[in-house]
């Protein structure tokens, strides 16, 4: 199985694959809710969770996480948003339109580990 | 934006509800605890403070954010075959007669609960010595095991299931000549082989529940569980592992969790160093 990571920084979604490759799953990348509509249109019999930013330029994360939501094909994915302490209203509006989990900037390479497997793990046990 | 710290109203509505459901007793002085594991959620939930998060959770939480609070709570660290002595106790005195019985026709299987599993540490280690068990036993096979490996966490759950870890996680108290045995590496990732995963079933269970729905085992591992839980509800667990365990059963716990005064039913027996405990409920008058 796959999980989308969707972050306009290409370093970030690096540390994101380091983490989903920890847990065993393929990465697919997208680097804002455009593109991360038009990978998930394409792949979404392949992936179990999507991993996205809330801030990024074109389509922001509580944008494509509205349209995902809104999707008869997507709206049973999971989606964990990357938030900072800074975008603590607009996390509430990602809790509030359907966002299953969070992980806050900074975070440490476990810290994301877990966040995944508690978002995973709700869905399987 | 931090959240403003926790006060002392506040901390003790917390401590009630986390006890209420998940029986984690928090001392006074855990504060902290509740303030590094629950911001987060807090804040998420649209909360400014504790109190209200509390009365969210409270009033109009989902089953959701309970488990969220109870997943927050309840991850812990943990080690391969922790304190040895339980492993080598397993291997040369609990195993034996067990699967004499196998071998006379008496018994088809061994029942092993890992009644709190945390990330899969504990019952790989289990399904170690099971294996190594019947290298050396001929006769008694893999498939004559079964551990159900229960946790109250998700996210310990998942984990534990995938069975990889990284190079931090395998130094902890991981004998080379096992590594070499029973896992394999992915990149930086090492993973168990299957013939230990096939032993195993990981299931959520929280221990406040009714015990019976689990069936009947013939060993019951719960190790530091309950330093964490209040007396009368350690009782609690104690009588259900009892009711669990199959006439002379075995309930291993650690080395600072002790029964007695709490468990009297359970005859206090050493081995390799260590204590494990027999069940006895014939003896309901205990082994003061």
């Amino acid at each position: 199985m796959k999980i989308l990571s969707v972050d306009d920084s290409a370093t970030m979604r690096k540390i994101i694959g380091r983490a989903v490759s920890m847990l065993g799953y393929d990465l697919l990348e997208a680097a804002n809710g455009v593109d991360a509509l038009a990978t998930l249109k394409q792949n979404f019999r392949d992936v179990c969770l999507v991993i996205m930013d809330i801030n990024m330029p074109e389509m922001d994360g509580i944008q494509a996480l509205v349209a995902i939501k809104a999707d008869p094909d997507l709206q049973h994915l999971p989606v964990m948003m990357v938030t900072t302490d800074s975008d603590r209203g607009r996390m509430i509006q990602a809790v509030q339109a359907g966002a299953a989990n969070y992980v806050t900037k900074p975070f440490s390479h476990d810290d994301l580990v877990t966040k995944i497997a508690a978002t995973l793990g709700a869905d399987e046990f | 934006m931090s959240p403003d710290a926790i006060t002392t109203t506040e901390f003790k509505l917390l401590r009630d509800y986390i006890e209420e459901h998940c029986g984690i007793c928090l001392g006074e002085g855990k504060a902290y605890l509740i303030e590094t594991r629950l911001a987060g959620l807090m804040v998420e939930n649209g909360c400014p403070d504790y109190g209200s998060f509390y009365r969210l959770a409270k009033n109009a939480g989902t089953p959701q954010l309970r488990d969220k609070i109870i997943d927050a709570m309840t991850t812990n660290e943990t080690l391969w075959f922790r304190d040895t002595h339980p492993f080598t106790t397993l291997a040369e005195k609990l195993l034996p007669p067990l699967t004499d019985e196998i071998l006379r026709g008496g018994r088809f299987r061994i029942r092993i609960w890992s009644a709190a599993c945390s990330t899969g540490q504990e019952p790989y280690s289990l399904a170690m010595v099971i294996h190594e068990y019947c290298r050396t036993h001929p006769g008694i096979l893999p498939s004559h095991f079964e551990i159900l490996a229960t946790d109250i966490s998700p996210s310990a759950l998942f984990l534990a299931k995938a069975g990889r870890y990284d190079e931090n996680a395998m130094r902890r108290g991981l004998p080379d000549e096992m590594r070499a045995r029973y896992f394999h590496s992915d990149g930086s990732v090492w993973k168990v082989n299957e013939e230990l995963k096939n032993l195993i079933t990981y299931k959520k269970f929280n221990l406040q529940e009714p015990m019976d729905p689990l069936g009947r085992f013939d060993i019951i591992f719960c190790r530091y569980v309950t330093i964490y839980f209040a007396e009368d509800f350690k009782k609690k667990i104690f009588d259900g592992m009892a009711r669990a365990l199959a006439p002379s059963g075995h309930l291993v716990v650690s080395a600072v969790e002790s029964l007695r005064g709490i468990a009297d039913q359970f005859l206090p027996l050493t081995y390799s160093g260590g204590l494990y405990y027999q069940c006895d409920l014939a003896n309901p008058g205990g082994y003061r």
